[in-house]
């Protein structure tokens, strides 16, 4: 018994280290990295080695072109897909599901386990990793002789860097550029849009139980200031914290938009303690959004700004 | 101490009281939006008033997220007691039994098969909680008594087996894992009305055990003893070991697994009442309501708008509060 109680004690101290530590990792990329990523300009030419920095701040150089990527994300994959280098890839990951063609490929395990036997397997040339709790990932990779590219953007424009980026170390630079231009030009006509227009306070549900948001220094916050909303939950700290409901019925958000993943329904949302009072909840704009399109660091965020500038200011997408 | 348990009960079991309204009053003026003593009387004559943000926030989030917090602390006080004592070992607590397990149990399916804005959540874990009391209730019966060794052992048995499901579940839908990790860390975020009903029904099993303290204080000799002293053991024995059960697995269902309440109350009782039930029952029961708020409280505002997990709450305040009582109780 003693054994079972020191047992779930250990349990519940490794749980709130490891959290602890998520946090604090998650709190140091923000602050590090918030820099885009940027690209050398001799990379442009094709022959040489290419070099990019890449979204932890680190050096990427590859003597060619990728041949063989391995993805470790679904937002990665989305992004070589869209750039052009889907017939390179070898591998992603379970969650794949856009587009269709990567719900084939190989898989390597999960966003949160991959597994490094099988990605070395495929000797790829390139591994698209992503931040936060892959971050260990990356020396064990690299001590397998493995060239590592980390996506882990904090802004809309920071991904559209590191899409340029990855483009480049695939070799279909001039699709990469593509997509980058295809997402600024859906930025530039959100700003248009809702430029002049005062700021509706937006909540962002990521989780509902525990209610957690998305906070500072993420692109889904960066995403709704650009789409004319204030985010209530980047008063709550760096990353995707829990979030207080009293503190949320306090500031009373003009907007309420859950993420899909939340599993969570306006109907149900309309119908949750205190929520009733809500301005978003009386002049119905509780919205639920496709994780997809918000939460993956990738092509389709285009998309996402797209909606959330419907949802934040609908009274400007009708207007046009 | 040993005065007050020489005194008599009643003054320990009004102090207690009294503490338990402090802690209330506490729980229900603070927060986010912090009310004064004039507010805090407006709003609870006013009753719920719809179009008023502050009465929201006062009657449909904090209100319940208290009564639950209150509800659910005093009856792991009490399942801890009563465990405790039939076992006849301190480092006993409510979730020894197997319940708490087979509640995250059922808990995380519902969460996995995201049933989760649903009271299915709630519905699995008493479901899956009172499931597991029934098969070590099984496991321990032998010729129509009840083996309180087997009854442990198969408790902590079906306890690592019902974990061992969690982890594979949480693996196995790891996109779900952060809310499994919550709620196995145990909240009152969110909680309401609804929860406040499924807490309730703690409460005619809270009051049960204080029939049979005479039997409780005669079962501490050993069941031997109780028998040659005309107590019915195995029927106070199985009266109490449900009693304990369905606590447990009420409590865990509404707020998750929240560590040492059941633990810690029920000796920080024992030190200050002495160890006879009529007094170590009731006054466990409102201190363990009246340490739940304060954690719940504490857990709300301390990083707000952030919460910590109340489990490390409850062990942050109950932890020194302990060992500075275990030092004193030694030394008198």
């Amino acid at each position: 018994m003693t054994t079972t109680r020191i047992g779930r004690l250990t349990a519940a101290l490794l749980l709130s280290a490891t959290l602890a530590v998520g946090v604090i990792a998650l709190s140091a990329c923000g602050s590090g990295s918030d820099t885009t990523a940027s690209s050398s300009p001799s990379a442009a030419s094709a022959a040489g080695p290419i070099t990019v920095t890449d979204d932890s701040g680190a050096q990427v150089t590859l003597d060619q072109p990728a041949t063989k990527i391995v993805s470790l994300a679904p937002a990665n994959t989305e992004i070589a897909y869209a750039i052009g280098a889907g017939d390179k890839m070898v591998a992603g990951t379970s969650y794949d599901d856009y587009p269709e063609a990567a719900k084939a490929l190989p898989k390597i395990g999960d966003f949160a386990n991959p597994n490094i036997e099988k990605i070395a397997s495929y000797s790829p040339d390139l591994v698209l990793a992503a931040g936060g709790i892959q971050d260990k990932l990356r020396s064990k990779l690299e001590a397998l002789g493995m060239k590592v590219y980390v996506v882990d953007p904090k802004t809309y424009d920071g991904t559209i860097a590191t899409i340029e980026n990855v483009g480049k170390l695939a070799g279909t630079e001039a699709a990469a550029t593509a997509v980058a231009d295809t997402m600024t030009a859906a930025e530039t006509e959100v700003q248009a849009k809702v430029s002049g227009l005062t700021p509706a306070s937006t909540f962002l549900e990521i989780y509902s139980k525990p209610l957690m948001t998305a906070g500072s220094g993420t692109f889904i916050d960066d995403m709704i200031a650009i789409a004319g909303g204030e985010n209530i939950g980047a008063q709550a700290g760096a990353g995707f914290p829990n979030f207080s409901t009293e503190v949320l019925v306090k500031d009373d958000p003009q907007v309420y938009i859950a993420d899909s993943g939340s599993m969570s329904a306006p109907g149900e949302i309309n119908k949750r303690p205190g929520f009733g009072e809500l301005t978003a909840v009386k002049d119905g704009k509780v919205y639920v959004i496709e994780d997809s399109i918000i939460a993956r660091p990738g092509p389709r965020l285009a998309e996402g700004l797209q909606k959330l500038a419907e949802m934040i200011h609908p009274e400007a997408s009708a207007a046009q | 101490m040993t005065k007050l348990a020489r005194t008599g009960v009643w003054p320990g079991i009004l102090l207690a009281a009294g503490v338990l309204a402090v802690c209330l009053a506490l729980g229900l003026a603070l927060g986010p939006v912090s009310l004064s003593l004039s507010q805090l009387w407006h709003l609870v004559t006013a009753g719920p008033v719809q179009g008023d943000l502050e009465n929201a926030i006062f009657w449909e989030i904090r209100m319940p997220r208290v009564l639950v917090a209150a509800l659910v602390g005093g009856a792991l006080a009490v399942a801890g007691v009563i465990l405790q004592d039939l076992f006849l070992n301190p480092l006993t607590d409510p979730y020894v039994t197997g319940v708490s397990s087979g509640a995250a149990l059922g808990a995380t399916i519902g969460i996995v098969l995201h049933w989760s804005n649903l009271p299915w959540i709630t519905v699995l874990a008493i479901v899956g909680g009172l499931g597991t009391l029934v098969i070590v209730w099984m496991a321990a019966r032998r010729r129509g008594r009840i083996d309180i060794f087997v009854l442990l052992l198969a408790g902590v048995t079906i306890s690592y087996l019902a974990s061992a499901l969690v982890t594979v579940l949480m693996i196995k839908a790891n996109q779900d894992m952060t809310a499994i990790i919550y709620w196995l860390m145990g909240s009152f975020s969110g909680r309401g009305w609804g929860d406040v009903r499924v807490a309730l029904v703690t409460i005619p099993f809270m009051v049960l055990p204080l029939f049979f303290t005479r039997e409780m204080d005669i079962l501490l000799q050993g069941e031997k003893r109780a028998l040659e002293l005309g107590v019915e053991v195995e029927r106070t024995k199985r009266l109490l070991l449900v009693t304990a059960g369905v606590l447990t697995a009420l409590a865990v269902s509404v707020s998750g697994i929240i560590a040492f309440v059941g633990l810690v109350v029920p000796h920080i009782v024992r030190l200050l009442m002495g160890p006879g039930h009529r007094g170590l029952l009731p006054v466990s029961l409102l201190a363990g309501a009246s340490l739940m708020v304060i954690a719940d409280l504490l857990s709300r505002t301390v990083i707000s708008p952030n919460e910590i997990p109340v489990g490390v709450v409850t062990t942050f305040v109950g932890a020194p509060l302990f060992v500075y009582l275990l030092r004193r109780g030694r030394r008198a």
